[in-house]
């Protein structure tokens, strides 16, 4: 939802955009000189000062409700405070002089006051703000060359500030996408930890490769894969899960299109830009968090032993409700964090630690997080600074296998395969051989921001970034002597990846002219990354005794690696133009090279252009609207972005297979020497409005993106012997509204209620294939003109006798009538909806669902249990008859195999998930003061309270199985998969 | 508005100059990393390959691993959809026990396991590139080299045509059928016999050649073939080879280790299961039994009845002789259901309801069994030779060939079933459309429906608790019976 959020200091003003060509060493070795002389230049000049203090309270204009949490800053300082109970505020060791106090708090309007500063006094400055419910003046950087306006912008940036961040009831930054930005579909893989979500927005743009946005944290790309480990299942690692909401000041979101172009052939997937918190002049504060809570199993989706083992349930072998008896359980989950942050007016710091613990909701699903965060700013001339910040995380965890592995457990139990797979003689003992597997995984990440700002002057400015990114984990699977039945052997498997990922980045603007008719802002940036992975395995099978885990003990010892390395560097440049403070221009244009373009291609040019008409500043409307009627501003923009190709498929390679002793070289890539990245053209116009005196505001886009060039993993002819190469080739459309609603519906001195909804929609389509063949982007689901991609194409019983008995099979899709669209397995409609109270003047109470519709899901747990002879959906959806084909004379015969009837297991995908209930009480000053806090506060919240899906099978939100290796995962298809858990928390945190 | 920054603190220099020996330090450790010229593909490209030294010799094991993922693939694939196995697990499509339910989606696959078309594709496709795009500018190149290139682009030509009715042999070319690909097989290996090697692939070579013209049914060159084959060595075995870690024995994955449980065979033939008890088992591609057996095909499609039992006869006595290794089988012979199938000695068979009960095709499991390696049969030489009247013989023939054969990817070949293509050659090719030659599956009339020729009753001849409920078990159909009394064979 749009409204107030705190401006980011231009300290925190970068641009990400890359360097053209790749520069030779030569060049990138005169370019560090010329970064650390521009860092020398900036040094120099000192002045003195003497201070005095400013006080005050800051209420709500309306209702004299005290603004608990409001930001009091002073703006191009790191100077600031927030408003604590009664809304005081004390902001001292303030210098002497004209001073302006910046005070902002989701949901009111900015306001700026000028004071003068006596030395040694204290002067009181009272502050009543209005609410608003568009934050238009909030200040973004993603997308633009230097920090704009949102009332500048041409196009639609969505912003989670540090209040919604640190009040959410989430871990990861995926979890907190979920429901927060309008045109995103987050989607979680499964309650297993290390998992990430799936993130998409505006559609499915491409048909190769993630769909993940790409993410900055403080100017610096960041691993984002969501497969960074071998599956367990269906399931594979992430790197979002080990993106923490900890000490994070504000999250940019572009959802690609034109908001994106500056990022180039990088961002046709969206930009996530993440701002870390910075310290403030002052005496040390330290801020302490303590988090207790438990996670309990969703059973909704679980058929227990009663119905898969009934049976044994009635010769009393086992308990009906065997699974949430003995193999769920409800892990408790401790987390504390600590920070300091404070400084001296030219130095200041901010350093934090979290640590924490969970048992998990599984056997075997305990997890251990341990990280620090650290940054460090200093002012070398009044013009000038430089910053740093990094991160350490360290996460463990174990796993189960789950969701499509043989060795699974819940799989095993839930389909009737678990007597079969160990050969035990009860569910007990099967279950016992079941979780003697041991996965574990450890995950290092550290990451590194250097960055420079010379504001030279009002005319110049300068800034550069240059760090780093690095994550290594390693994931061992051990199944023991034992654990397969007959197997006197074991395994062990030991698997490490190494990711890093370098960014630099400058950019120079220049502010000219600068009338009040007329402002210019010409940006030229350039920016270059590059990513290396490194991915090595070793494999021992057979060991004599027991007790080894290293895999050189074993029989046959295996190992294998994969390498790649990415650059991509280009320039850009951006022009900012306002007319009369009214109308607002933007033109835009990048320039790309990469090492995974073809030989053939040289450059890749992305331009943008919009225009922006604040409306309701013209004279004419505030006549004509009055309070009804306090924003209103047109927008419209066209841009292109891109998505380049995967390393080195540029290439015809051979690859080479050990056998026999000696090394057996096959086709590899076939190779394409015109291999470009392919373009999303998007066109949007949307508008902002606020009603009712700004208790209403509505953002809305509408957007059409058409991915042309797309790439597409073109099959060869099997007669050539190779197999698949990447080629531009097709194009795919999206289009949609993306609708952003927020009201402040009761506003008075005890009680305000506010709510908000967002909705989108996507018509996705495969426009062309340009003559490629149609294919299967994963097994069932089809690329094909004119279809969703990924429209699920199964197999599906039919009559082909016309004697009215089913009799036949074959692939068809899945849709309501002939020439009605397929259905794919992403949503077509989604959205979210929030509520919030603020009681008194210490309590919120708040809550929010989002939901997703318009699509199908399949459920591949009872697709297995048809080996077993167990049917489902017959179990769960009364009057449901799983079909008997019928033979040609009519007859009646076995059912049909459930590979011909694939169509039976497909169902509504429609659900709506209550996600979070959350309850936060500021502790009164009094209190506060006995224990020698500035600040505190309780809380309490539920994540994941309830689930209602249109299928009473799986829940239609997980993505369970993922395609190896990170491609595109379309999702809509899962196993016997758990839902994210019901996560209780309740804590206190204090601020001393 | 900017506010001026006052007030330089004790401490400030100290900072300034740590915070600018950092920034330096990093810019100056990143330029290696930020620099584009080192990004280099850790694959081998055409590039590197021009650098080979000796290319040919290079690119021959390639050759030889193709080779045995071709065999994999037709070792899993066609046995299932044959009389010989049946799936019961979650491992493999089901829908292959029904032949007429094939479609070319079912089989549109690139694995060694059921990836046929793919493997035998990308087979000829491999060795074509090496003779036509390596071998003229390699002058390391040698005869014996050429030769066994030639025998497996022979043998993808020959496995084509024994499995599907047509393939395009080119980009965008219309689908060849079987008799052309039959042709190319035979050039092939005539060319490989003509560069003048002896030893290994001189033979193998020859017994190929013995195979393709039985398929062509060219009686006389098929019959001179299989006698030169005979000639060289009366006990000929060829096993192509598996690495226990990379290109593994699938038919060994589904039939011994049986993770999933898939693949169980027709009671009648327990006795050969499972036929290799490693990852690295070898599989037999070229034996003299098969010549035995060309030259008893022969003789029956001409009549000589007698002549026909001899050479039947001889094939058996030397199957017989072949290895029979004890290996310790902890398969449980279970249905998908979980109830038990036949795995008791005492178990006797009958082959079809009008035939009588046998004894000796089920051995006792889980345990230890013998396991015929290379061959092995239920026929007894003598008894061949006693046999009297024509079915009869065209009988024992049939089902000498189905078990000493066993596991081999033949069976399919000899029911007359052959599969479509694979989706993705159809889909890609513009010259091909569904329902093309080679596009759908050809069924013959006398194979029953559904999965009928993998039925037998009891399905399981043991009660709840595992105990034998009955010792005779009746299979629904003796395709051997109806191969047999149809008449098929190679030189109708």
């Amino acid at each position: 939802m749009n409204s107030h959020r705190p401006e980011p200091s231009p300290d925190r003003i970068r641009s990400h955009h890359p360097v053209l060509r790749p520069p030779p060493r030569r060049l990138a070795t005169l370019g560090a000189s010329l970064f650390a002389a521009l860092l020398l230049l900036g040094a120099g000049g000192e002045l003195a000062a003497q201070t005095g203090s400013i006080q005050g309270t800051v209420i709500d204009a309306q209702s004299g409700r005290a603004l608990v949490g409001t930001q009091v800053s002073i703006p191009g300082t790191q100077r600031g405070v927030v408003a604590g109970a009664q809304g005081r505020y004390v902001l001292e060791n303030v210098p002497a002089g004209e001073v302006t106090l910046r005070f902002q708090i989701i949901g009111y309007e900015l306001v700026d006051r000028v004071v003068t500063v006596q030395a040694g006094t204290t002067v009181t400055l009272d502050v009543q703000l209005r609410t608003r419910a568009l934050a238009m003046d909030e200040l973004v950087v993603t997308g633009v060359g230097q920090a704009t306006s949102r009332r500048q912008l041409s196009t639609s940036v969505a912003v989670l500030g540090e209040q919604a961040i640190a009040e959410a009831p989430v871990q990861s930054i995926d979890q907190l996408l979920q429901g927060r930005v309008a045109g995103s579909t987050v989607s979680a893989v499964s309650a297993q930890p290390g998992t990430g979500s799936q993130i998409s927005f505006r559609g499915v743009s491409s048909v190769f490769g993630s769909q993940t946005p790409v993410i900055y944290i403080d100017g610096v790309r960041v691993d984002n894969s969501s497969a960074t480990a071998p599956g367990t299942g269906g399931e594979q690692s992430s790197a979002l899960a080990d993106l923490l909401t900890t000490d994070i000041e504000r999250i940019e979101v572009t959802r690609g299109g034109p908001a994106s172009t500056l990022y180039g052939s990088d961002a046709a997937t969206g930009v996530i830009q993440i701002f870390t918190k910075r310290g403030r002049p002052g005496a040390p504060r330290i801020n302490a968090r303590i988090e207790q809570g438990f996670d309990a199993p969703d059973l909704k989706y679980i058929l227990d032993a009663g119905e898969i083992y009934p049976s044994r349930v009635e010769s009393g072998e086992l308990p009906a409700d065997f699974l949430a008896q003995s193999f769920f359980r409800t892990g408790w989950v401790q987390n504390y964090s600590l920070g300091v942050s404070g400084g001296s007016e030219d130095v200041t710091y901010n350093v934090s630690g979290r640590v924490q613990d969970a048992e998990g909701i599984q056997p075997r699903n305990e997890s251990n997080l341990i990280s620090t965060r650290g940054s460090l700013q200093a002012n070398l001339t009044d013009r000038s600074r430089l910053q740093f910040s990094g991160s350490y995380t360290r996460s463990s965890y174990g796993r189960l296998y789950n969701g499509t592995a043989i060795a699974d457990p819940l799989t095993a139990l839930e389909v009737g395969d678990a007597l079969f797979f160990t050969g035990a003689s009860t569910v007990q003992e099967a279950t016992e051989i079941f979780l003697l597997a041991d996965i574990e995984e450890l995950v290092e990440r550290t990451g590194f921001s250097g960055g420079y700002i010379y504001e030279g002057s009002d005319l110049f400015g300068f800034r550069a970034t240059l760090g780093v990114d690095r994550r290594a984990s390693e994931q061992t699977q051990f199944q023991p002597i034992g654990f397969t039945p007959g197997d006197e052997e074991g395994s062990l498997q030991r698997f490490q990846r190494n990711f890093t990922s370098a960014t630099v980045d400058a950019a120079a603007s220049l502010n000219w002219p600068s009338t009040e008719n007329l402002r210019s802002t010409l940006t030229v940036g350039a920016q270059g990354f590059r990513d290396n992975e490194y991915r090595i395995f070793g494999s021992g099978v057979g060991f004599a005794l027991p007790g080894s885990k290293d895999f050189d003990d074993a029989a046959t010892i295996t190992a294998g690696e994969s390498r790649s390395q990415v650059f991509t560097g280009g320039i850009y440049l951006d022009e900012n133009l306002a007319i009369r403070d009214r109308v607002f221009l933007n033109l835009g244009v990048r320039f790309d090279a990469g090492t995974s373009f073809g030989d053939e291609v040289d450059f890749a040019t992305y331009p943008k252009a919009g225009i922006a008409w604040d409306v309701g500043r013209e004279t004419f409307m505030e006549d004509l609207a009055g309070r009804w009627v306090t924003e209103f501003r047109l927008r419209s923009a066209y841009g292109e972005t891109g998505k380049f190709p995967p390393p080195f498929l540029r290439d015809r390679t051979f690859s080479a297979t050990s056998f026999r002793e000696e090394s057996a070289p096959r086709f590899s890539n076939p190779g394409n020497l015109d291999l470009r990245p392919e373009v999303t053209k998007t066109f949007e116009v949307g508008f902002e409005a606020a009603f009712l005196d700004d208790r209403i505001g509505v953002d809305f886009t509408w957007y059409d993106a058409t991915t042309e060039d797309a790439l597409f993993f073109v099959p060869e002819q099997p007669v050539t012997g190779q197999g698949t190469q990447i080629r531009n080739v097709g194009e795919i459309s999206n289009r949609g509204i993306e609708l952003d609603v927020s009201a402040l519906l009761v506003n008075r001195a005890n009680f305000s209620w506010q709510v908000g909804a967002t909705y989108q929609t996507v018509d996705n389509e495969v426009v062309s294939m340009g003559g490629a063949a149609p294919f299967f982007v994963e097994p069932q689901k089809r690329v094909v003109e004119g279809q969703v991609v990924g429209a699920w194409f199964v197999t599906t019983p039919f009559d082909s006798n016309g004697d009215g008995n089913l009799n036949a099979s074959e692939q068809r899709f899945i849709r309501d009538c002939d020439d009605c669209k397929a259905y794919g397995p992403t949503p077509t409609r989604s959205g979210g909806v929030s509520t919030r109270f603020s009681l008194g003047p210490s309590l919120t109470l708040s809550a929010r669902g989002d939901w997703a519709a318009g699509h199908k899901v399949m459920d591949f747990g009872s697709v297995w249990s048809t080996f077993n002879g167990i049917y489902r959906r017959e179990i769960r959806e009364e009057g449901y008859e799983y079909p008997i084909r019928y033979n040609a004379q009519g007859q009646p015969g076995r059912p049909y195999a459930q590979s011909a009837a694939r169509s039976e297991f497909i169902y509504d995908g429609d659900w709506f998930k209550l996600r979070e209930i959350s309850a936060r009480y500021a502790i009164p000053g009094a209190l506060l003061s006995r224990v020698g806090a500035q600040g505190g506060g309780a809380f309490f919240s539920l994540r994941n309270a309830w689930i209602w899906s249109k299928n009473p099978l799986i829940d239609p939100e997980l993505s369970g199985l993922n395609p190896a290796g990170g491609g595109l995962a379309l999702g809509g298809e899962s196993s016997i998969t758990m839902s994210p858990p019901r996560s209780f928390r309740f804590g206190l945190e204090f601020t001393f | 508005m900017r506010i001026p920054m006052h007030s330089p603190l004790p401490g400030r220099g100290a900072a300034r100059t740590l915070m600018l020996t950092l920034a330096v330090a990093v810019s100056a450790a990143g330029c290696d990393f930020l620099d584009p010229t080192n990004v280099e593909n850790p694959l081998t490209t055409t590039e590197d390959l021009a650098r080979a030294t000796e290319p040919t010799r290079a690119l021959l094991p390639g050759l030889r691993a193709q080779f045995a993922r071709v065999l994999g693939g037709t070792m899993v694939l066609t046995e299932v959809v044959s009389d010989n196995y049946s799936i019961h697990g979650t491992g493999l499509n089901s829908e292959y026990d029904n032949p007429r339910a094939i479609v070319p989606n079912i089989v549109n696959a690139t694995g060694t396991a059921t990836g046929l078309y793919w493997n035998l594709q990308e087979l000829r496709a491999l060795s074509t590139f090496v003779l036509d795009d390596i071998v003229p500018g390699d002058n390391s190149a040698t005869t014996e080299q050429l030769a066994e290139i030639r025998y497996y682009r022979g043998m993808a030509f020959l496995m084509l045509a024994e499995n599907f009715t047509a393939a395009p042999l080119e980009v965008d070319g219309t689908p060849v059928p079987a008799s052309e690909l039959l042709a190319r097989a035979l050039a092939d290996l005539d060319a490989s016999l003509a560069s003048g090697v002896s030893g290994e692939f001189n033979l193998r070579a020859r017994a190929a050649q013995a195979r393709a013209h039985r398929l062509g049914g060219n009686a006389a060159q098929a019959a001179q073939a299989a006698q030169q084959a005979l000639a060289a060595q009366a006990d000929f075995v060829f096993l192509q080879g598996y690495d226990a870690t990379s290109i593994t024995n699938q038919a060994f994955v589904f039939t011994t280790q049986r993770a999933l449980k898939e693949m169980q065979p027709l009671p009648r033939l327990d006795f050969l299961d499972p036929k290799y008890t490693s990852l690295s088992a070898g599989a037999p591609v070229a034996k003299a039994e098969e010549m035995h057996l060309i030259l008893a095909e022969i003789a029956l499609a001409s009549g000589s009845l007698g002549a026909a039992r001899g050479h039947l006869a001889d094939a058996i006595t030397l199957a017989q002789s072949r290895p029979r290794p004890n290996f310790t089988d902890n398969d449980q012979r279970q249905n998908a259901d979980l109830t038990v199938r036949p795995r008791n000695a005492e178990i006797v068979i009958r082959a079809d309801p009008q035939s009588p009960f046998r004894s000796g095709l089920v051995l006792t499991r889980p345990g230890s069994v013998p396991v015929p390696t290379i061959s092995g049969t239920s026929l007894r030489a003598d008894s061949v030779r006693a046999l009297t009247g024509e079915e009869e013989t065209w009988h024992a023939f049939h089902l000498a060939r189905q078990e000493i054969h066993f596991l081999e990817g033949r069976r399919m070949s000899d029911l007359g079933i052959r599969l479509p293509m694979m989706l993705r050659e159809i889909d890609a090719n513009p010259s091909i459309n569904p329902g093309d030659a080679g596009t759908t599956v050809v069924v013959p009339s006398y194979i029953p429906e559904g999965n009928g020729m993998d039925v037998f009753t009891p399905s399981s001849p043991y009660d709840d608790d595992d105990q034998l409920v009955t010792t005779q078990v009746t299979i629904q159909v003796d395709m051997n019976r109806v191969l047999a009394r149809e008449r098929v064979n190679a030189f109708n």
